[in-house]
Parts: C-alpha cells; sequence; structure tokens
C-alpha cells in the first residue's frame, strides 16, 4: 500500500481542500467586513441612500450557505470515493481467492488424469483417483454456483419462493442435510429450545444460510468440531443463534466479516479456502426475509456466535410479508401461465 | 509405464508441504512411485514441526498455507539450512509472487495446474542440483573476487560490507560462471544445467538470479562489473 505513504492519499488531499475552502471563507469574511466598514463610512459621508439594508447581510448569509453545501458535497464524495477504493482493493483479493479456488481442484484433477494415463494404477487405486476427482469436480460446482447465485441475488432473483412454515421443523431439516453433506457426525451440531412459531421463508434461500454458517464453522474451527444451534421465539421475533467453538473473531473481523469479498486472515486461521462471497450472501437473504444478522466473538479462541433474528408472521413486519407473499404468488401464476 | 526410471535419487526424502488434501494424495503417490519417500504436512505448523524432526533433501512447497503461508515457512528455513532445495507449488500466477517466493529463499517455482512430467522433472533436477553441488564444494570451497567472498561449502558471504548467506540455487548459479569465467553461458544453457529442465521455461527465472546476485556482488547493480550481459547472447562473469 505504498499510495498511502505518498501526499497523494485521498485523505491528504481531502484534508488540504477542506482547509483552502475554509481559509478562502475566512478571506472572504475579512474582506467582506473590512470593506463593508469602508464603504459605509464613505457612503454614509458622500450619499447615505447608496447603503441598502438588508442586501449585503444577505449575500453573506447566502454565500456561507452555498459554502456549506460545496463542503458537505465534497465530503460526500469523498466518502463515497474511500469506499469505492475498499470495494476495489477487496475485489482484488476476491480475484486472487477465485484463482485459487478454481485452480487447486483443477490441477488435482489434472493430476490424476496425467497419473493414470502415463501409469499403470490398479483397479481399487483408479476408483480412489475418480472419488477424489468427483470431489473437486463438485468443488468446482460450488464455486461456481455460490458466484452465480451472487449475480442472481443482485438480480433480485434468488430468494422469490416465500412460504409460511413453522420454524422449528426447518432448522431440524436443515441441520440433518448439513451433516450429511459436509459428512459430520450426528452428535456434531445440537439443537437447543424449541421455536413453534411461523416465518414467512424461501426455503432454498435459507437453507444456503444454513450451509455457509455450519460450513464456516468448521473451517475455522481447528481440530474436532461441534456447534450448538439454540432456538426460540419471542413475541414479534424468531432468534437463532448458531454458537461454536472455533477460532473466533477480532473487533475488526466482527464489524467487517459480512462485507462482500471480506476474508479473515492471520496466523490463527487454520484455513485458505473461501471467497469472501458467502456471508455477505447469508446477509442479504436475511435482509430480504426483513431478518437482521449479527455476529458476537469474545475473541481469540473463544469462538464465535452468529445470531439471526426473523420477523414471526402476522406479528411483525405484516405489509412486508404480505408483499413476499403476493410476489411469490404473482410469479407462480405467471409461470403457470406460460407453462 | 512409470514417468522416469528410479535411479541414484530414489530413496530421497521429500516434504511436501500442501493443505489440499486431494492434490497432496495424488502428488504423494507419483512421488512414492518416483522411488522418493514423502512426509506430506498439512499446514504450516506441521510442516515447520516436520522440518525440525527429520532429515530432507528438498521441499514441495505451497504458498496459500494455513498458520504460515509459504513465503513465511521458506524463510523460516533459510534461517535454518541454506542447502536445502525448496520448490514452490502454486495457484498464484503473478510475476510479483513469483519473485517474492524466489527472494524468500525457493529455488524453483512451479504454478497449478502443471503437468505430471514438468513436476517430477523438476523434482528431479533439484536433487540432481544437490548432489552436484555437494561434489564440487569439495573442489573448490572458498572463492574470492574484488571486495567478494563466497563460501561454497557454507554458502556464507562477505562483500566488503555485510556478511550474508546465498540459497544453494544462488551459489550454484553463481558457481556455473565463475567455473566459465570469461565465457558467454545462455539463459537456455544455465536453465538447462543448473536448473537441469529442458522445458520452455520462462528465461526471466534467470534474469531474476542475476539481479540478485547483482545485488549481492556488484559495487553498482546497474553498471555491473563482474555479472556482465551479453545482448541477446546470455551472461557472462569477469573479475579482470
Amino acid at each position: 500500500m505504498r499510495w498511502r505513504l505518498n501526499f497523494f492519499h485521498p485523505i491528504f488531499i481531502f484534508i488540504l481542500a477542506q482547509l483552502a475552502w475554509l481559509s478562502l471563507m475566512g478571506l472572504w469574511i475579512y474582506w467582506f467586513v473590512s470593506n463593508y466598514i469602508i464603504f459605509k463610512q464613505v457612503g454614509e459621508n458622500l450619499s447615505p441612500q447608496i447603503i441598502s439594508k438588508g442586501t449585503n447581510t444577505l449575500a453573506l448569509i447566502g454565500g456561507l450557505i452555498l459554502l456549506v453545501i460545496i463542503l458537505g458535497g465534497m465530503y460526500l464524495i469523498f466518502i463515497f470515493l474511500n469506499k469505492q477504493i475498499n470495494v476495489t482493493r477487496l475485489y482484488d483479493n476476491f480475484i486472487a481467492a477465485i484463482t485459487h479456488e478454481l485452480k487447486s481442484p483443477l490441477a488435482s484433477i489434472q493430476l490424476y488424469l496425467e497419473t493414470m494415463i502415463t501409469r499403470e494404477v490398479n483397479r481399487s487405486r483408479q476408483r480412489e483417483f475418480i472419488n477424489l476427482m468427483l470431489h473437486d469436480v463438485n468443488r468446482l460446482q460450488n464455486l461456481i454456483n455460490s458466484i452465480l447465485k451472487l449475480s442472481r441475488f443482485q438480480k433480485k432473483l434468488i430468494a422469490d419462493k416465500y412460504a409460511i412454515y413453522i420454524v422449528e421443523d426447518i432448522v431440524h431439516d436443515f441441520v440433518a442435510k448439513a451433516i450429511d453433506k459436509f459428512r459430520l457426525s450426528d452428535k456434531s451440531i445440537k439443537i437447543e429450545g424449541n421455536a413453534p412459531c411461523h416465518c414467512v421463508v424461501d426455503r432454498d434461500a435459507l437453507n444456503i444460510v444454513f450451509n455457509n454458517l455450519i460450513d464456516n464453522a468448521k473451517k475455522f474451527t481447528p481440530g474436532s468440531f461441534n456447534m450448538i444451534i439454540q432456538i426460540e421465539c419471542d413475541s414479534k421475533k424468531f432468534i437463532i443463534n448458531f454458537i461454536d467453538h472455533g477460532i473466533g473473531l477480532s473487533v475488526k473481523d466482527q464489524k467487517k466479516i459480512f462485507q462482500k469479498f471480506y476474508r479473515i486472515s492471520g496466523k490463527d486461521v487454520p484455513s485458505v479456502r473461501g471467497t469472501g462471497l458467502g456471508l455477505h450472501l447469508v446477509k442479504e437473504i436475511i435482509k430480504s426475509h426483513g431478518g437482521k444478522i449479527r455476529v458476537y466473538s469474545d475473541g481469540k479462541n473463544k469462538g464465535s456466535t452468529f445470531t439471526i433474528e426473523l420477523p414471526i408472521y402476522k406479528k411483525a413486519k405484516k405489509r412486508y410479508h404480505n408483499r413476499l407473499l403476493k410476489l411469490t404468488t404473482k410469479k407462480e401464476e405467471s409461470e403457470d401461465a406460460s407453462t | 509405464m512409470p514417468v522416469h526410471n528410479k535411479d541414484s535419487f530414489s530413496g530421497a526424502k521429500i516434504l511436501l508441504v500442501e493443505d489440499e488434501e486431494t492434490m497432496a494424495i495424488g502428488l504423494k503417490y507419483n512421488l512414492s512411485e518416483e522411488g522418493y519417500s514423502i512426509s506430506w504436512a498439512k499446514d504450516g505448523k506441521q510442516a515447520l514441526e516436520l522440518f525440525k524432526s527429520k532429515e530432507f533433501d528438498m521441499i514441495i512447497l505451497d504458498i496459500m498455507l494455513p498458520y504460515y503461508d509459504g513465503f513465511e515457512i521458506a524463510e523460516k528455513i533459510r534461517e535454518k539450512s541454506s542447502q536445502i532445495p525448496i520448490l514452490m507449488l502454486t495457484a498464484r500466477t503473478e510475476v510479483k509472487d513469483k519473485i517474492k517466493g524466489l527472494e524468500m529463499g525457493g529455488d524453483d517455482y512451479l504454478t497449478k495446474p502443471f503437468h505430471l512430467e514438468e513436476l517430477l522433472l523438476r523434482v528431479k533436477g533439484m536433487l540432481k542440483r544437490k548432489a552436484w553441488y555437494h561434489n564440487f564444494t569439495n573442489t573448490l570451497a572458498v572463492y574470492s573476487f574484488g571486495a567478494n567472498e563466497v563460501n561454497f561449502e557454507n554458502l556464507i558471504c562477505r562483500n566488503g560490507k555485510k556478511v550474508f548467506r546465498l540459497t544453494p540455487q544462488e551459489a550454484m548459479v553463481l558457481r556455473y560462471l565463475i567455473e566459465r569465467k570469461r565465457k558467454i553461458v545462455s539463459r537456455e544453457e544455465l536453465l538447462k544445467n543448473v536448473w537441469h529442465v529442458n522445458l520452455d521455461m520462462e528465461t526471466r527465472t534467470v534474469d531474476n538470479f542475476m539481479v540478485r546476485l547483482r545485488k549481492y556482488f556488484e559495487p553498482d547493480p546497474a553498471k555491473p562489473k563482474y555479472i556482465i550481459s551479453i545482448r541477446s547472447a546470455g551472461y557472462m562473469f569477469s573479475d579482470d
């Protein structure tokens, strides 16, 4: 980050520009006030009629307001540009991560194919190699899917099949599927509590949320993996906590973890896999359900807790829920009509 | 059909540092088939522990690893052993990564995906170099030119200002040039006889090594007087 060291750093330029504006304003006020006094004295002596009351004060105040508007505008542009610079930097990380995630399975597949062409591999080994290749093909497929999902999400296409469910049932179903998908032991995820309340949910989209949170917890837990999922319903919302015993998150990471392309790094991170898309997608899905997601960690090696809150059907965000259900019905009708 | 005949390097001990399990299993199988003995470390911590506890003839090192990345591992290994050859194996393709890898003590660099045959040739080449180097340090241990003094046995050098250590690959390149003093050595010749690869490898790798050697030994690296570039031909060592 060499650009941080030179005088072209945006913050330096911004402060300099602000100082220039403020000096200009000071000079202008000084010039205006001093000339006004002289002008007033001369005017009073020569011809009292040329001193108009009120106009000059109006010009002064008007000028000040315009300057404040310009300063505010500059400030907003600066904030916007800074955000863009950050996104670009994260995007570079994303490209590096994608390169790694695409090339690693590809390299492995190529290695096995070349091995089988150049060597005489016995049948049981061949089966082992084919299974490993299939594992890599699966990994490539998941990666491509997650990129496509994100682009679908940006077009508001990912969560569009909303229906009313008893959340407790779908939680049990998602966890069972995740145990199977990530080859976890049955006891590695424990569900605590009851949640017999109803929520408006896109089942497939919410499944992505569960898979991402469980896979992340597994990736960032060195040694044996176990997780507690607490569920409960209060008067207005369904609350679910994903409690893991992994490496935890620093305060800085807790703030940035849901940003697009953001990835945690450092000496304690037990995995380098990932693209920085997963948790961003999770947040967007929860937002589209009218819910909230946050993360809490006591710090290094103290695990993390991801908390999701979804509004309960007919008890909160009624109009929003009705809109989601209406949109789903509309979509289904148009699909039926086209078939 | 085996890719290569097993030879005198059969039994050579290789430390494979790779976090991708599928890749590691394939590499382990192929290298074992060539007759090498493989120890596999799946992250940076394990790699350093294994390196401390066992003797190895070479290291195959991935760069993106949990805990310590490949650059850090190469650096830590170089602090303890200047002679062990390190082959960096990674999905990163940017030139700056290659240069960093070589600067941190890597001797060779291969990007994923790679051809199995190329990998095996490079591994063999590196083991050959190690043996070759071991042989020639017996004939000429210390060489001096200008204010510089190079000890080819322990790789410790003095350039009049500071004492530092060469990587084995740097020492071999320098040694090759010194042995052919006042003769032009082409990049291809260096690749063939020092890197022991006969493939369309980028000749830029050679140039990167020359830049490093000049930084070490030339009073003014911009105007080299010992390691001289001969336009469209290669390099020449001269200490006249």
